[in-house]
């Protein structure tokens, strides 16, 4: 079988591109902006190689003095971890409540300019603050206690989801609420039907996710009088005879945070890719909350 | 250089599938040999039970060195002489062409430079050569997924070359292009296996394709081998025999 | 040949609505909280009461089936007695086994509905009747043992004490209990007959909210009020005083800068060694990377871990290891923090990459490190990238915060002016991190959108 030759633009040589520059530029630039501010940093700490080398022993000591941790006053622990996740709750609904229509508000989409971008503003100012600061500043009016705790969590929830759901909502697919609005359909009614459905599983699994963060959140405003697990953690760390305690504490915090985030992400597969997953614990919850089950037209009249 | 030889050579799948069954022949040196069967006959399964890439038993001798068995580095050692080309061109897409021509080269170098990028010159210019004779070395600077598939496919091409192979493996190179560029990546293979005297394996879906670039043919069926002979002795009965069918046209790529 | 005629197809029945069954929730529920509430009803009969009230109109809603309906009732009683029996006459704390022990009740009633609504429909299996007792036995258990270790039903008892309703504390108890454990049970009996998990997830999230909001003593009155001292409030934050004496008898300084660089300083640290600690890690804890799966179950196990940990805890931890107030300790508070959220980060993102080149890779016969290197890290590369700037941004936040627990920088300082009340200080320095958060949140969004 003959065999056809090349064709004449394959035969024709190609001519070799020099290598360009810029990328060779850019990466020498962006190495440099990371090295002399690493530098900098590291001798104005004063981290010296002797500093680094004596660290894991120190940190060695204090380990060993936690482990075999101490469960002695349990019940304590438990109480102080249900009130971080109660402040955790509270602050996830608050956030939860609030943020959903200013996400609206701050959509560009849905909302005029000029009242998005003062929306988002507002929304960026309040994230600006990091939670213990807004606890630091609301214990002034709302004296110590989890309340404090709950509406500096809330607050800060509200900034964060405020603007990730403005975000899943000016991501939806434009198609459905110019149909209804094609339709005769009100602005509300372009939310309700075009909007919500698409944007809605997103920003309840958000909720969730802000949820586990809040967890964490809440874990440590203990530290300045607003509730939870994290004053314990403290004081008794400040003890060398109290390290296992403290140790007990840590445990428990670990092992509350890695339930509510076991809990809450299966959830979160589930809403967003709308099938079951395939883990035990989702399992269980399936066959407890008949969750999941696929939906059957075969009901008794 | 470039002689492989099966000998009861079968592949199990880890899930119990038996790919490949009691498969014993032998392709000697600068040969261009075309795969065909139908999907699920054990053509992609007999390319890569050559590099070691699924679980195989029996003995595969790859320039008299053993496949079955083999130790990591023995296998990195052998696969660095075989080029592998894919039906989906498994480039990284958004490295540059050059840098995916350059993968070929990793086998080649010390563990120190590839961890900090530093390519020897002469492994730049090895690149570089593959990717002229595949005449693509215009977009060397260019990123792969800016490519038209028949581009790709011929960096991925570059890319086996660049290993400077005594063998190159081709699993249905054309199946994702259209028939015009088929026809110019086959006509590289054929090129290269004549220039360069590679040993050339090639899986192929399409029997006219076969027909026309192929010399020896091996025909599967069910993991076994039913034809093995001259591309100039197939016949419809032939191909009945691998494919369980008579030809339709979609079995042909014109 | 085609000779299938035309068929008439068959209208499916609508499947069951959420508002179907709401009715007879909401009222079975509202029928306890008002006898259980109204007067001096015993606990058992409120309860009942409402859950007859709901049955009834669930089912006369459904099935009409009498047999099923007595079933129903029959199973409530039987469990409703058990559970007065055995908690009648208590007035001491009920410890949790007390509480396995009273539920069992509610596990015989959940069994029950569980039969009911398998016969109902045998399209349901039958574990659904093992999961209704699971779910009614363990809601009470849960609710009644929550009820009395954290003291739920204060105000309402101390109201009913008042009234010379009750002697001991119970009917309070039995209402909130029952109302609880009837939300649990009914909200996973109501996403069986829906299919609706929805509706289970309100239920239960109107419970654990109820109890929250009781436990953390919430008050919007007290936020209207706060609101209405505004004024009051802002004269101790404002103006702010940027210059105070470093110790006592010395001149006024400004004294923000230094510990605020110590801040950014940490910050840095902590972003860059963390997000390059990451890097290995990452790929390991990626079923499409790792080298093997006890090097994957290793990785991944000690993320998890090292992520359950709040920011603040590493602070206190290290603080504690190498010395208090020493940055160092924030540095690497911030070191565990950024590789923690790096690494879960890009290993989800390297879970979802094209296995193509990484399969080229290997035929080619590089080693599994180059694989990653050269076909791998390129494919998830700007992800890092705009993963790296957002973890710095993050650190800024997070080592303000550290200083608290005596980790170094800015925090150290505004928890120092706090315990001295000096609130007019403390809002220069909460100033100065507004800003500087704000700033950097602009430049880490600019260098993304500019990078990626």
């Amino acid at each position: 079988m003959t065999v056809p030759d090349l064709t004449p633009d394959q035969q024709m040589q190609q001519l070799r591109p020099k290598e360009p520059l810029a990328p060779r530029v850019i990466r020498w630039i962006v190495g440099i902006l990371i090295v002399i501010p690493f530098i900098w940093a590291t001798i104005g700490l004063e981290i010296s190689p002797e500093r680094i080398w004596r660290a894991p022993a120190e940190i060695w000591v204090l380990l060993t003095g936690m482990f075999p941790p101490d469960f002695e006053d349990s019940g304590r622990i438990v109480a102080k971890l249900l009130e971080s996740v109660y402040i955790a709750w509270i602050g996830t609904m608050m956030g939860a409540v609030f943020s959903f229509p200013l996400g609206f508000m701050a959509a560009t989409n849905v909302a005029p300019r000029w009242i998005a971008i003062p929306t988002r503003g507002i929304l960026s100012a309040i994230r600006a603050f990091p939670e213990l600061i807004l606890a630091v500043i609301l214990i002034v009016p709302f004296g110590l206690g989890p309340f404090t705790g709950a509406l500096a969590i809330g607050l800060h929830s509200i900034g964060t989801l405020g603007k990730l759901s403005s975000e899943v909502i000016e991501g939806v697919d434009g198609g459905p609420i110019e149909a209804i609005g094609s339709a005769g359909g009100t602005l509300p009614l372009q939310m309700r039907y075009g909007i919500v459905p698409q944007a809605m599983p997103t920003i309840v699994s958000y909720w969730l996710y802000r949820f586990e963060i809040n967890i964490r959140a809440s874990a440590v405003l203990g530290l300045v009088g607003a509730g939870g697990i994290g004053a314990e953690i403290v004081a008794r760390l400040s003890f060398r005879a109290d390290w296992p305690k403290a140790g007990a504490a840590l445990l428990a915090t670990i092992a509350v945070v890695l339930i509510v985030d076991a809990v809450s992400s299966s959830i979160r597969r589930r809403i967003i890719t709308g099938q079951p997953s395939t883990s035990l614990l989702s399992k269980g919850m399936t066959a407890l909350t008949g969750a999941g089950r696929p939906p059957s037209t075969e009901l008794e009249a | 250089m470039g002689s492989i030889e099966f000998t009861n050579t079968s592949v199990t799948y880890p899930g119990g599938l038996v790919a490949l069954k009691d498969v014993s022949l032998s392709i000697d040196e600068g040969e261009f040999v075309v795969v065909v069967g139908l999907s699920g006959a054990g053509k992609s399964t007999m390319l890569r039970a050559i590099n070691g890439l699924v679980p195989v038993s029996g003995s595969v001798m790859v320039d008299g060195r053993e496949v079955v068995g083999a130790s990591q580095s023995e296998l990195r050692a052998i696969r660095s002489d075989v080029g592998m080309i894919f039906q989906t061109f498994n480039l990284v897409n958004r490295s540059r062409v050059v840098n995916n021509a350059l993968m070929g080269r990793l086998s080649k170098i010390p563990r120190w430079r590839s961890l900090l990028g530093l390519w020897p010159a002469e492994d730049k210019e090895i690149a570089l050569q593959s990717l002229e004779r595949v005449n693509i070395v215009e977009k060397a600077y260019v990123r792969a997924s800016d490519l038209s598939g028949g581009q790709q496919q011929r960096v991925g091409i570059a890319r086996a070359l660049a290993q400077e192979p005594q063998i190159i493996l081709a699993d249905e190179p054309v199946a994702s292009l259209d028939p015009v560029t088929s026809h110019m990546v086959m006509r590289d293979l054929q090129r290269i296996n004549r220039d360069l005297g590679i040993t050339t394996l090639i899986n192929l879906h399409f029997l006219d394709l076969a027909r026309q670039y192929g010399r020896r043919l091996i025909g599967l069926n069910d993991g076994r081998v039913v034809f093995d002979g001259d591309i100039a002795d197939v016949d419809d009965e032939v191909f009945r025999g691998i494919y369980g069918r008579a030809i339709t046209p979609d079995d042909l790529l014109d | 040949m085609n000779t299938f005629a035309p068929e008439t197809q068959v209208r499916p029945t609508e499947p069951p609505r959420a508002v179907r069954y709401l009715t007879p929730l909401a009222a079975g529920i509202a029928a306890t909280g008002v006898i259980g509430l109204a007067g001096p009803v015993g606990p058992l009969w409120g309860t009942l009461v409402g859950l007859v009230t709901f049955g009834a109109l669930f089912w006369a809603d459904i099935t009409r089936r009498i047999l099923d309906a007595g079933i129903l009732v029959a199973a409530g009683i039987a469990g409703m007695s058990y559970f007065d029996w055995v908690l009648a006459g208590r007035s001491g704390p009920i410890d949790f086994k007390l509480s396995l022990i009273a539920a069992v009740g509610w596990v015989v009633y959940g069994a029950g509905t569980g039969f009911v609504i398998h016969r109902a429909q045998p399209s349901y299996r039958r574990t659904i009747i093992g999961a209704q007792a699971v779910a009614w036995g363990g809601g009470a258990t849960l609710a009644l043992f929550t009820a009395t270790a954290m003291g739920v039903l204060a105000p309402l008892n101390a109201r009913q004490i008042s009234n010379g309703d009750i002697q001991e504390l119970t009917i309070g108890l039995f209402i909130v209990t029952g109302l609880a454990a009837a939300g649990v049970g009914l909200g996973a009996n109501f996403s069986f007959a829906t299919r609706l998990p929805s509706l289970f997830a309100s239920g239960l999230v109107l419970v654990v909210s109820v109890m929250a909001y009781n436990e953390i003593k919430f008050s919007t009155a007290a936020i209207a009020t706060q609101l209405g001292r505004i004024g009051e409030i802002a004269d101790d934050f404002w103006p702010p005083v940027w210059k105070w004496p470093k110790s006592l008898g010395q001149p006024d300084t400004f004294n923000i800068i230094e510990p605020f660089i110590e801040t950014l300083q940490i910050a840095i640290i902590g972003a860059v060694t963390g997000n390059l600690l990451a890097l290995p890690l990452a790929f390991y804890a990626s079923r499409m990377t790792a080298p093997s799966n006890v090097a994957y179950r290793i990785a991944k196990g000690f993320l998890n871990v090292v992520r359950t940990i709040p920011d603040l805890v590493w602070g206190i931890f290290f603080a504690t290891a190498v010395g208090f107030g020493n940055p160092f300790a924030g540095a690497l508070a911030m070191i565990m923090f950024s590789l923690a959220i790096m690494a879960k980060l890009l290993s989800e993102t390297v879970d979802a990459i094209d296995i193509g080149p990484l399969e080229a890779g290997r035929a080619a016969g590089a080693r599994h490190t180059q694989v990653i290197q050269y076909g791998a890290f390129p494919q998830v590369k700007p992800n890092y990238v705009a993963y790296a700037l957002y973890i710095f941004e993050l650190n800024i936040r997070a080592s303000v915060v550290i200083g608290f627990v005596g980790a170094g920088g800015i925090g150290r300082l505004l928890n120092e002016r706090r315990n001295f009340f000096q609130w007019d200080q403390v809002m220069a320095i909460v100033l100065v991190i507004f800003v500087s958060v704000l700033l950097i949140e602009w430049f880490s969004i600019w260098a993304r959108r500019k990078l990626v």
